[in-house]
């Protein structure tokens, strides 16, 4: 950037070069669109025999357990994960850890999948625990939802190494389409990234671990085994386990927006419009609170599910660039006030926030420099309580 | 809380920012001056200060503090902390930069380098445990041995013992808290010892 | 008894959250608001916060962002990045930072240094050195690793301390960002050389090569940033790790 003010966009889709992980080249196209670029390279043939060969290595060979977990939280990703599995003839068991602010749809979406004739498992950590390390989280990283990413991770990869299942199968790295560091996509044939320790250190916690959270409340009587579901298994253990978490996304070229056509076809049941503060009906259905999650990678970062969904439509000429940065300016960056029809004050009670300690914690987490400021330095603001970026587009 | 005028002494340079932070984190409002009316009515004095002695004393004589920072201590008896030089300057003499200087003579006292062999760095950074002495007000909440953030090489070698209610121990001992009646001096900085210095400035302001 | 201080580093770019190694392949970790509470709700020791574009672009110092970390720490903040005048140092201090960190400007201009020492006390001056070696020979390399200095490696050291410097972070840039281990051999022959604290920085990766350096150099603090974003160690868990092997640390 120029001027510090100003964000700059690739040029080609409208992902803004403050995304952590992602980097916008010499050339002004960022590392996420040349990744895409490379797709048509692939041959994905080779990779889903790949595929084959890394069942048949992991799977159980005693027809006395099961043969992989896939981690589900019954939405479009994990619906499509599921059947694909099934149509290799694997048997998983699906484990789904329910999110501490579970939708009807996310509860509808989840039986949904119960009945494609699988085994399912259904964990939810102590919510009393759970709704007070959210609020501690939402202070201190500015993610209401740390608990969701970080659980899924943690509890899966324990009950993989619990039940002596050691194929656990995620959907897609998202450093593949977000285009992060090669060593960390599982993009390329010579790297498969696994989501194992380091993995989920650098790009599912936002920096707050649970040792964290242990020594802050030690004096509350919180103990180790009480953050168990958000504290990655020890390194040992998985080795001696032989666990191992593979991206399908690897071996199959993926889709968010395919994979919702494909769920929906078998059974998936989305908003009857754009969820709030998106672009799809067909994303993050389960949690009341995930609008807040992403307003907050907005107020850090200035960009959104609006610039995540567009991009990746533009990649695959399914949008025009100057629709796409249309939508960030219309739908995009929205004051959360209500999602999936509930209203914000109901979320915040429920996460036992005060609206008042909902905008302070906003403010903290604000990138003051890529907003427009009123003439006394406050931040501008619509009258709906939208902020307003300093520019939407590169400025030539 | 209300009725509080806390005063924190502008030394122009340095750490005022962050005392005020230490003393509004409670409630409470500062005001940064070096007005004689201000100070005359504060119901506490807050001396901080980094630097040198001398220079330390010259902000003092250039401000034309001296004389109502003394009537207020030791005539209206206004709670006074001086924090790190803030402390410095409330003794009889210093000697920094090879200069003898006077300070403001509220505590008897001289200010001389630290003793050390060469084993030991100057300054003296980081954490380092303090030793009460001496039971007092100021230690409300606060064990023996906790830990406060100190960067200094001069020390406060008190006239009389009895001013010396906490001590440290880096190479040989020193002073790190001294008071007198309503005066109290620490070397450490309250305002940058997380949790325990923001206790020490909340017993100080109870007062 | 001083305890060792155990100190994060946040390196920051045009306002994100970088990490590199060898001073190179920055990329950006995240929000810099978000590691700033994370550390406060850890109670650091210290902060340390480099801006690491600001000499090269010659870019303003960015005051708000100092006034906004200050306002979240009750433990000591340093800030470094494109220093360059006696108001530089007045606004960073004002700003709510306790000390500053200078790398290129002193190497371009001692007396500058001195002046400043003399008028900010030494307590509020660190400065930052940065090197290669290259064979027996030490190269001191200024702009964040762009530009060899002729300074002669001991004698630099030497004329900083008799300035008046209250602090040296000396930095070695072949080990930075490795994880790999600190270089102990230049690391104790400085803290021989001088009577003002060292900070070491550069190489940790785990807590038996940050034991091993103190306990071959006696340094007075460890300075680190890629052992804590990308595993799973905090400074607590290396001070926790210390105090079992008799390091005197603050728990």
């Amino acid at each position: 950037m120029n001027n510090i003010n100003q964000i700059k966009y690739c040029k080609k889709c409208i992902i803004p070069e403050t995304r952590p992980h992602t980097e916008i080249g010499e050339d002004g196209i960022c590392s996420g669109c040349k990744y895409f670029d490379q797709r048509k390279n692939i041959d994905w043939d080779k990779r889903k025999s790949e595929l084959v060969k890394v069942f048949n290595k992991y799977k159980n060979k005693s027809s006395n357990n099961y043969d992989c977990i896939i981690p589900s939280s019954g939405g479009k990703d994990s619906t499509y994960q599921a059947l694909k599995v099934l149509e290799f003839g694997l048997r998983p068991l699906l484990i789904t850890v329910t999110t501490d602010m579970l939708t009807p749809i996310g509860r509808k979406n989840i039986d949904n999948l119960k009945n494609k004739g699988v085994d399912y498992l259904e964990f939810s950590p102590n919510s009393v625990l759970r709704k007070k390390i959210n609020k501690l989280a939402l202070d201190t990283v500015g993610d209401i939802t740390w608990t969701e990413e970080v659980a899924v991770s943690c509890t899966v990869t324990r009950f993989s190494i619990k039940m002596g299942i050691p194929l656990i199968i995620w959907g897609e790295n998202p450093e593949n389409e977000n285009g992060g560091p090669k060593e960390n996509s599982d993009f390329f044939d010579d790297i498969i990234q696994k989501h194992d320790d380091e993995w989920f250190e650098t790009f599912r916690t936002n920096g707050l671990k649970s040792s964290d959270i242990l020594d802050f409340w030690k004096k509350e009587g919180v103990k180790d085994i009480d953050l168990q579901p958000y504290t990655f298994p020890d390194k040992n253990e998985i080795q001696k386990n032989g666990t191992v978490g593979i991206f399908l996304g690897h071996y199959l070229p993926w889709d968010g927006h395919k994979n919702a056509e494909f769920s929906i076809k078998n059974g998936l049941t989305t908003y009857d419009k754009w969820v709030e503060g998106s672009i799809v009906s067909y994303e993050n259905l389960d949690n009341y609170q995930m609008r807040i999650h992403d307003y907050f990678k907005f107020l850090k970062y200035g960009y959104d599910r609006v610039s995540d969904w567009s991009s990746l439509a533009i990649r695959r000429g399914r949008m025009s660039r100057k629709e796409a940065v249309e939508l960030s300016r219309t739908v995009g960056g929205k004051y959360p006030d209500t999602y999936l029809g509930k209203g914000l004050e109901e979320i915040l009670d429920y996460a036992g926030l005060t609206k008042k300690e909902f905008d302070n914690i906003c403010d903290k987490f604000t990138n003051k420099k890529i907003f427009k400021k009123n003439l006394d330095g406050t931040l501008q603001n619509d009258n709906k309580g939208n902020l307003i970026k300093n520019n939407y587009d590169n400025i030539e | 809380m209300n009725n509080k005028k806390i005063v924190i002494i502008d030394s122009n340079i340095g750490n005022v920012g962050s005392v005020k932070r230490a003393v509004n984190h409670f409630g409470y409002q500062a005001i940064i001056s070096n007005k004689h009316e201000d100070i005359n009515s504060a119901s506490h004095l807050i001396l901080p200060g980094v630097g040198s002695f001398d220079e330390g004393m010259k902000k003092i004589h250039d401000n034309q503090i001296a004389d109502v920072l003394i009537e207020a201590t030791t005539i209206k008896k206004t709670p006074v902390l001086g924090i790190c030089l803030g402390m410095h300057l409330l003794a009889t003499k210093g000697y920094e930069n090879n200069k003898e200087t006077n300070g403001l003579n509220i505590i008897p006292g001289l200010v001389k380098k630290l003793k050390k062999n060469s084993e030991f760095k100057l300054p003296h950074i980081g954490w380092n445990q303090i030793i009460i002495k001496e039971k007092n007000k100021i230690f409300k909440n606060i064990l023996d041995n906790t830990d406060f953030y100190f960067v200094h090489s001069y020390e406060f070698i008190c006239e009389d013992e009895l001013n010396i209610i906490g001590i440290s121990n880096y190479c040989s001992e020193f002073t790190s808290i001294i008071n007198q009646n309503n005066v109290y001096g620490v070397q450490f900085h309250p305002e940058k010892s997380l949790d325990h210095g923001l206790q020490i400035i909340k017993n100080f302001l109870e007062i | 008894m001083l305890r060792k201080r155990i100190i994060p580093t946040l390196l920051f770019k045009d306002n994100k959250l970088v990490k590199g190694i060898n001073f190179n392949s920055w990329r950006t970790v995240g929000s810099i608001m978000q590691s700033v509470r994370i550390y406060k709700l850890r109670k650091v020791d210290e902060l340390i916060l480099l801006d690491i574009s600001a000499t090269n672009l010659g870019k303003r110092i960015d005051l708000d962002l100092i006034n906004e970390v200050a306002n979240e720490c009750f433990m000591p903040l340093t800030f470094g990045g494109g220093i360059k005048t006696i108001e530089d140092i007045s606004c960073i201090l004002k700003s709510g930072a306790d000390k500053v960190c200078i790398n290129t400007a002193s190497i371009n201009n001692l007396r500058f240094i001195e002046e400043a020492c003399k008028i900010f006390g030494s307590q509020a001056i660190i400065i930052s050195v940065d090197y290669k070696r290259k064979g027996k020979i030490i190269e001191i390399w200024s702009n964040s690793g762009q530009v060899k200095s002729n300074l002669v490696f001991e004698d630099y050291l030497k004329e900083l301390e008799s300035i008046g410097v209250g602090e040296i972070i000396l930095t070695s840039i072949d080990k930075d960002g490795t994880m790999d281990g600190y270089d102990i051999e230049t690391i104790t022959k400085v803290n021989k050389l001088l009577n003002i604290p060292i900070i070491a920085s550069g190489g940790a990766g785990n807590f038996e090569n940050m034991l091993d350096l103190i306990k071959s150099t006696n340094v007075s603090a460890l300075a680190a940033a890629s052992i804590y974003h990308f595993t799973k160690k905090t400074p607590l868990d290396v001070k926790k790790y210390l105090k079992e092997k008799k390091i005197p640390v603050r728990l």
